[in-house]
């Protein structure tokens, strides 16, 4: 039983509504072939894409590893492995899924990372720096350098890398070694000393992927390694690929990107999110929220009647309108029910 | 020449877009040339669709 039906029925309570009620069709019905219809779009696709690959081809820059950071800036690496160690990376003062400590994104209540908690743990100096140069089997000065840091005390190490973080803002790179001022900061230049050299060989790469599974698959490791520093956000922002420049929605080079997250990427750049530390969470909601009032547009009264009051509609089949509104009589009119009747207004 | 790079040369991007990016500045607003383009042909076949007779035969209904 139709809508129109139920909402006519005898005994029916409810009052047909041309923004919620469909009447039902009593016109004539015509074939139509939507298998051949899939397979011309099919076809249509498949020619626009090789003929835009060939003739434009795609992006291809090439990844992003920890061993080519580390060639290409190898000064940033090390500053950015001192504070790995130390623990003030944006890794390591991060809070959930990762750590402690740091605060989770909220909106008041609404803490969805802090309720998650720690399911990703992740402790940088050992799991960046000391246990990947643990791996080392044939390096004896950084083996007894992680020894020496490791049996230190809290108070001593923060000492040692303090003193580091100083002096390696001044570091240089000079005939393929870091040169960093002298300081009283016991093992820790044996240390990053030690993780560049592995680093720049391609070694911690491999050690920060190694998982139990037989293919690894989980990158976040380096990944989150790769972002502590500064040298991949400033290839970012050369490419418009930073939040703030929009770069949800752009690709490298001139190609065309993803034009489809304009929405999405539009909150970053306006108040309060563009300044905001719960940025992420803010905008999640947001497109949430839209997102499920876009699914409800028919149940929404006045939205649902927004395409009735357009009248696109009458745009789209103009001809079958031109058809049934011609006077009877007139040739080509159309014998029979009309179209669902669709006033103009509620 | 290796095989390689002899068919890479062959079936290489007619027009190389692996250039610097180009952009469009208005406000706050940042966008691509590229994702101009795009939107601004999306546009011209949405217009087309609603514009060009839609194909059928002689006393079909549309």
């Amino acid at each position: 039983m139709s809508a129109a039906a139920a909402a006519h029925g005898a005994g029916s309570r409810r009052r047909f509504k041309p923004d919620r009620d469909a009447d039902e069709w009593h016109g004539r019905y015509v074939p139509y072939d939507l298998v051949k219809e899939f397979l011309i779009a099919l076809l249509v696709v498949i020619l626009l894409v090789v003929g835009l690959a060939v003739v434009f081809a795609s992006p291809d820059d090439k990844p992003v590893t920890i061993r080519s950071w580390s060639n290409a800036s190898p000064v940033d690496f090390a500053q950015t492995a001192i504070t790995e160690l130390d623990g003030t990376s944006g890794t390591g003062s991060y809070g959930p899924p990762y750590n402690t400590n740091g605060t989770a994104q909220s909106i008041g209540f609404f803490a969805p990372a802090k309720w998650a908690g720690v399911h990703h743990p992740i402790d940088t100096a050992n799991d960046f720096v000391l246990g990947p140069l643990a791996t080392l089997p044939n390096d004896p000065q950084v083996g007894a350098a992680v020894s020496e840091y490791r049996a230190a005390s809290p108070a001593q190490q923060a000492a040692w890398t303090a003193a580091y973080e100083k002096a390696v803002a001044d570091a240089t790179w000079q005939n393929g070694a870091l040169k960093v001022p002298a300081g009283d900061y016991g093992p820790v230049g044996t240390i990053v000393s030690g993780l560049t050299s592995m680093a720049r060989s391609g070694a911690l790469d491999g050690a920060l992927l190694s998982s139990r599974q037989f293919y690894g698959t989980d990158y976040t490791k380096p990944l989150l390694f790769i972002a502590d520093g500064q040298y991949l956000a400033s290839l970012a922002d050369h490419q418009h690929l930073s939040g703030d420049q929009w770069g949800m929605m752009n690709e490298t080079g001139n190609w065309p990107g993803q034009a489809w997250l304009w929405l999405y990427t539009l909150w970053y750049q306006v108040p309060p999110m563009k300044t905001s530390s719960n940025a992420d969470l803010q905008v999640f909601s947001i497109m949430i929220i839209l997102t499920i009032i876009l699914a409800l547009v028919p149940f929404i009264p006045g939205v649902r009647s927004i395409p009735r009051w357009t009248r696109l509609y009458r745009l789209i089949w103009r001809n079958h309108y031109r058809e049934v509104e011609r006077p009877p009589g007139t040739s080509g009119a159309r014998s029979g029910a009309g179209p669902p009747k669709v006033p103009a207004s509620v | 020449m290796p095989v390689l790079a002899m068919i890479g040369s062959l079936v290489g991007a007619l027009v190389d877009l692996g250039g610097p990016g180009h952009y469009v500045h208005w406000g706050f607003i940042q966008i691509s040339w590229g994702n101009l383009i795009v939107i601004g042909l999306m546009a011209i076949v949405f217009i087309l669709a609603i514009a060009l007779p839609f194909p059928h035969r002689g006393g079909d209904d549309q």
